[in-house]
């Protein structure tokens, strides 16, 4: 391959690009998303400075992804810490599991998305929404929450702020002698999001203390509520909020 | 987190990061290479410039069992590597690799830039067979068979151990958070600290079943080689830059 073509290419390898470019469109995306609250000095520790915690309530969210296009059909599982960058009310994703290479890759690499492999679950069972996640075999998280109970709910704008927040990452890559290449929060903001539904109810959490997927180590004191959403979205680019490294 | 301890950090997350920092030590490491020859035109496609493919057409497809890997636990590998020629010099660029385990395909394309995708090889001895298969997104992509220590290896596990010390080289990309390149190296290492605790070389076949994500099948089988196995201990450290796509090719 010429090396003019080489710096066209979107990802590695050559032959078979992981990942194509961006942006990436969703459809069907569907969420639950359970906040609860939680320890406030673990919080500050998770939480990167310059950001600041926005409270001691955080969330632990399943998705759904049937079809991401450059991506495929998956599953995926996360952390978020809100919190503020200069004032402005974000969401940190601290921690991050999927089951399917290309958005694994591209999300570490493009965005910073901190994604590791782990099998997530979202379904419906009988009267219950339910998400699991287990990791490297061992179950590490398990959620559930009550089935569309205000399915008649008129106002849903909570609900479409919450999906245009600014979502903030830790993208950490490597040099190839070990010293950090690239790091940086990158800032990314969803594009023409389609809001299908939105219901909130009931929820349970359980989170199970498992050293490469600590999602424990922000304990659940209280959960305060769940939210189910199912979107058509957008995920395009993100820009560089802060450079440790400038 | 304060910049200081975020700056220590190995990898992401910061809450449980994907792998430590290197060097990484293998203990057993298991391999399963079967040597054969393609189509050179084909060949000269796979390989980025300014690497020059072997004369001889010659591609190897790789099974590795890791049964224990500091900082990455217990996997296995299968992948192609093309021996080629960098400034005249012999190199192996590693095009395609499969593996089962997280932090290794993260720390393997975000420190070196192995071309690495989650899949499931598998890598066993099946009666009198060394038989490595690998799975794709459900589909067998390929499956190699090979006799059971027919013979040792010419040279014995000394010239093993000095083959494995070659001079390998990956091609690195890494976006920018716009989608830009951000990263784009050809990245040299080499292995160190090699103890080979035995070698063979026996008959071998090879099937390759086309598929647009896994395409091992893209260089297509035209003549087995040989197949060889061996055993051994080693360190992967980290590497240097070779060719910096970005930089070296700046007006």
């Amino acid at each position: 391959m010429k090396k003019s073509d080489v710096l066209k290419l979107p990802s590695m390898p050559l032959q078979s690009p992981t990942f194509p470019r961006g942006p990436y469109r969703f459809f069907r995306r569907q969420y639950l998303v359970i906040s609860y609250r939680s320890d406030a000095a673990a919080i500050r520790e998770a939480l990167p400075e310059p950001l600041v915690p926005a409270g001691d309530t955080v969330a632990v969210q399943w998705l759904d992804l049937p079809d991401g296009e450059g991506f495929g059909a998956y599953s995926a599982a996360a952390q978020i810490i809100p919190c503020t960058f200069k004032g402005e009310p974000c969401n940190f994703v601290s921690q991050m599991y999927v089951d399917n290479t290309p958005p694994l890759a591209g999300g570490r690499e493009i965005w910073g998305y901190p994604m590791k492999y782990g099998k997530a679950v979202l379904k419906v069972t009988g009267d219950t929404l339910t998400g699991t996640l287990d990791y490297a075999t061992q179950r590490a998280a398990t959620g559930t929450m009550v089935y569309k109970h205000d399915a008649f709910r008129a106002d849903l704008s909570k609900e479409r702020e919450l999906l245009a927040r600014t979502q903030v990452t830790l993208k950490m890559i490597p040099d190839i002698d070990g010293t950090p290449a690239i790091a940086q929060l990158v800032g990314i903001n969803f594009a023409d999001v389609k809001l299908q539904g939105a219901w909130t109810g009931e929820a349970r959490l359980e989170l199970i203390p498992a050293v490469n997927c600590p999602l424990a180590d922000l304990p659940v004191r209280r959960v305060t509520g769940g939210l189910h959403m199912v979107t058509d979205m957008t995920l395009p680019y993100g820009r560089v909020l802060h450079d440790y490294l400038a | 987190m304060t910049p200081e301890q975020i700056l220590k950090l190995p990898s992401m997350p910061a809450a449980s990061p994907s792998y430590p920092m290197g060097p990484y030590r293998f203990v057993n490491r298991e391999y399963l290479i079967i040597t054969y020859e393609t189509d050179k035109d084909l060949l000269r496609e796979a390989v980025p410039e300014p690497l020059e493919p072997n004369p001889e057409g010659h591609v190897l497809y790789e099974w590795i069992r890791m049964p224990d890997s500091s900082g990455f636990g217990d996997y296995t590998e299968s992948g192609v590597v093309i021996p080629c020629l960098f400034q005249g010099q012999p190199i192996n660029f590693t095009a395609q690799m499969y593996l089962d385990d997280e932090p290794p395909i993260s720390a393997g394309r975000e420190i070196w830039g192995f071309p690495k995708k989650y899949a499931h090889p598998k890598l066993e001895v099946c009666s009198d067979t060394i038989t490595g298969t690998l799975h794709y997104a459900g589909q067998l992509v390929a499956m190699g068979t090979m006799a059971y220590k027919h013979a040792e290896a010419p040279g014995g596990i000394e010239a093993t151990a000095k083959g494995m010390t070659k001079t390998q080289c990956n091609l690195k990309i890494i976006p920018d958070v716009d989608g830009s390149p951000k990263i784009c190296q050809l990245v040299a290492y080499n292995l160190t600290d090699i103890t080979i605790k035995g070698s063979w070389v026996s008959p071998a076949r090879l099937h390759l079943i086309p598929h647009v994500n896994a395409p091992a099948a893209d260089l297509p089988i035209k003549k087995i080689v040989g197949g060889k196995h061996f055993i051994g201990d080693l360190t992967l450290p980290h590497g240097r830059v070779l060719f910096d796509y970005i930089k070296d090719q700046a007006p």
